[in-house]
């Protein structure tokens, strides 16, 4: 291994990139800190590498996050309106959001114009999470991503959530029919 | 706010100066003197260290833990000195 004496401070500098070693310029005064630093990671054996990969991740994590996202989004904006407008008002706000949705904005840009499109592209990340519409004429990977999606968004399995659903209603019958009440119970129950 | 010294407050009320390595929150006799063995004689030659460091607490407090032997109190009030008089003056 070479020394890391003999580095150059930009080699220094490419070392602490490389381990992910947050950092200022190599300078006659931090050399020997940046120096230590190197050899304890070194030492540790992590390795971890810059972010060039996460950006692949990223347009599977945004639609996962979208998952989450969208529930609370649409139930507090536009209960009142249309359930097109809230959805609109959602997508928009989250491509003024940030760097990571650069490769959503650059692929659909041509969406947002157009109000008619708009419906069909609306449909795909949403119906990711459930309920209404499977109307997809959706361009992109969704597809591929939507089963992986659903899979992924649960931890519990969805079968088991409504076993556990079921038992509680049952044991909640039964309680309920063994209350002693002075007056009959049929209309209720 | 944690509570910091008399020194503390002295220091970040005004510009620093020429004021002494020793000035500075955190930096007694005993390391004031390690410092300026290793030619920071000034408060402003650890601000410069502090900058170059890019004010980061974790570097900037493993360099004076390297440099003079701060023990983890002295490292958080001379981090919190230098911090508050830059957000201050600089």
């Amino acid at each position: 291994m070479a020394s890391l004496d003999n580095k150059s401070p930009q080699e220094i500098s490419d070392l602490l990139d490389e381990y992910g070693i947050k950092h200022g310029p190599v300078v006659g005064t931090t050399r020997n800190l940046y120096v230590k630093k190197l050899k304890e990671a070194m030492a540790k054996g992590k390795k971890a590498k810059p972010s060039s990969d996460k950006t692949y991740y990223r347009e599977e994590e945004e639609e996962v996050t979208y998952v989450y996202k969208t529930p609370t989004k649409s139930e507090t904006s536009g209960d009142g309106g249309p359930y097109m407008r809230s959805r609109r008002e959602w997508a928009e706000g989250e491509y003024g959001h940030d760097t990571s949705y650069s490769s959503y904005s650059s692929s659909r840009p041509e969406y947002r114009g157009r109000d008619l499109v708009n419906e069909p592209y609306m449909y795909d990340t949403p119906s990711t999470y459930s309920s209404n519409s499977y109307a997809k004429p959706t361009p992109m990977k969704s597809e591929p991503e939507k089963p992986k999606a659903q899979k992924s968004s649960r931890l519990i399995p969805l079968w088991l959530q409504f076993v556990f659903f079921l038992a509680l209603a049952a044991f909640l019958y039964l309680v309920f029919s063994n209350m002693e009440t002075n007056e009959p119970i049929q209309g209720i129950v | 706010m944690s509570s910091t010294s008399q020194k503390h407050k002295e220091f970040v009320a005004e510009p620093m100066g020429e004021k002494p390595v020793m000035a500075l929150a955190g930096i007694g006799e005993v390391l004031g003197g390690k410092l300026e063995e290793k030619g920071f004689d000034k408060a402003y030659v650890v601000l410069g260290q502090f900058l170059v460091l890019k004010k980061d607490e974790e570097l900037f407090r493993d360099w004076l833990k390297d440099t003079c032997g701060a023990n983890a109190k002295q490292q958080r009030d001379c981090y919190g000195c230098l911090k508050e008089w830059c957000d201050a003056f600089l």
